[in-house]
């Protein structure tokens, strides 16, 4: 199972974003200041976006879902359990999960921002798919549910998840590092090893490999304990 | 055509003419292929070309049921045109403008400026309704008259929730009535030209056809 970039490239004006990769099972992030092309890159994964150049091919990917930034954008039905039902879901279970107190009644458009970015990530996580893109799974969520959110994308093992973020302090485990620097998507590796090729890596990550001491991945609990390691 | 006070009042006239009379309909149909750029500068293909399929759909049924489904279908067809002329040569502030040479700094500024939040609204359903069509596409969902009512309850209330906030963040602002605008126009002669073919099309229209032939038995 993998999606095969080919020299995909996407022009709008002055900028573009050109794109090579190969993307396999696993847990990838990828990495980008804003208005860097994730969003697009992500749209033209999912089969949304048609890119200038380049193709998109999808090998053994039978099952797809982007989540995309803005919650809103995926909410169909009027009331918080007949969305659950258009997810295939039940909603007393989607609630739970997205630790909401509301009834099955409310509009999912009454509900706050991170409320709603909470319970369309509980819709989209409730369920297994070859390739999930997820974009900015953490805009318009406090430091406690990235890190609960963090540890539900950790556990999952099967498939491709591909998360585009410009996140700075709370990662889930990631397999695989990618950047877009100056308009091109690069392929930084697995790892621990691909921390050290991360240009634009946080200020706590760059530190700690210019120390010598890479956390063997992005987690709250690989950074403390490259960090503790400091004053070993 | 540049001056949007000859665009909104050649639209107004050349669709009243249109929906008055089938000839009127064909006069604005060679109107609208002599002065407008056609279908070339049009957004959204898709959408003109759905609305005029509905209309002969229901062409159709009026003519199954003995009506004039071929008068029906031209006049209405005729109006869409206009409209999407109308839409896709509309730049944002024509309407605050028009509105001021008309109505002045107190009305014509208001009525402008509702006119404005009126067409950036409908701009912005279109983008909403794209976005939903994607959604749908994502959870597999089918189009049908199930999912039809709440996507079209959807659209309403965003286009609502946006009026709120948009009233509510002028009131933030400070505005209370009217505004000052100095709007300036350029009237080119093709707007002229275009301005006084509108005025003859809708003269015509009116006119019984016969008035403009010496029919003698």
């Amino acid at each position: 199972m993998k999606i095969v970039l080919d020299h995909l490239q996407v022009q709008q004006g002055e900028w573009s974003l050109l794109v090579n990769g190969t993307f396999e099972e696993g847990i990838h992030l990828v990495s980008g200041v804003v208005g860097s092309g994730k969003s697009t890159l992500a749209l033209a994964m999912a089969g949304i976006f048609t890119p200038s150049q380049g193709t998109v091919k999808r090998e053994g990917i039978k099952t797809l879902m982007l989540s995309t930034q803005f919650p809103e954008f995926h909410i169909t039905r009027l009331s918080i359990a007949e969305e659950c039902a258009s997810w295939g879901l039940d909603y007393k279970d989607v609630i739970r999960s997205a630790r909401l107190k509301v009834d099955g009644n409310v509009s999912p458009l009454s509900l706050s921002r991170g409320e709603l970015k909470r319970f369309h990530l509980a819709c989209i996580l409730a369920r297994e798919y070859d390739l999930l893109l997820v974009d900015e799974p953490f805009s318009s969520l406090d430091c406690i549910e990235k890190e609960l959110l963090c540890r539900e994308l950790s556990t999952h093992d099967s498939g491709i998840t591909i998360i585009f973020t410009h996140e700075q302090s709370i990662f889930p485990h990631v397999d695989h590092l990618w950047e877009i620097d100056a308009g091109e998507l690069c392929a930084l590796g697995r790892l621990p090893g691909a921390l050290t090729r991360w240009q634009r890596a946080p200020a706590l990550i760059k530190k700690l490999t210019d120390l010598g001491r890479c956390p063997v991945n992005l987690t709250p609990d690989a950074i403390r304990e490259a960090a503790c390691r400091i004053h070993e | 055509m540049q001056d949007p006070r000859i665009r909104l009042a050649s639209a107004a006239l050349i669709s009243v003419a249109a929906f008055i009379s089938i000839w009127g309909a064909l006069a604005v149909l060679l109107w609208w292929l002599l002065f407008t750029p056609r279908m070339r500068r049009v957004k959204n293909i898709r959408v003109v070309t759905g609305m005029l399929v509905l209309i002969g759909v229901i062409a159709v049924l009026i003519w199954i049921s003995g009506g004039d489904g071929l008068s029906y279908f031209l006049r209405f067809g005729v109006i869409v045109l206009v409209g999407t002329w109308l839409y896709t040569e509309q730049k944002p502030g024509d309407f605050l403008a028009v509105s001021v040479w008309a109505g002045k700094n107190r009305w014509g500024f208001e009525l402008g400026m509702i006119g404005e939040c009126a067409m950036q609204i409908a701009e912005l359903l279109l983008c909403d309704y794209a976005r939903i069509r994607i959604a749908m596409k994502l959870k597999g969902e089918d189009w049908g008259v199930r999912t039809l009512v709440p996507l079209c309850l959807i659209l309403i209330h965003d286009a609502l929730m946006r009026a709120d906030e948009i009233a509510e963040l002028l009131a933030v602002r400070g505005y209370r009535n009217g505004g000052v605008c100095c709007p300036v126009f350029c009237t080119g002669t093709l707007d002229q030209v275009s301005g006084i073919c509108a005025i003859c099309v809708f003269f015509f229209s009116i006119v019984p056809v016969s008035e403009f032939f010496i029919l003698s038995m």
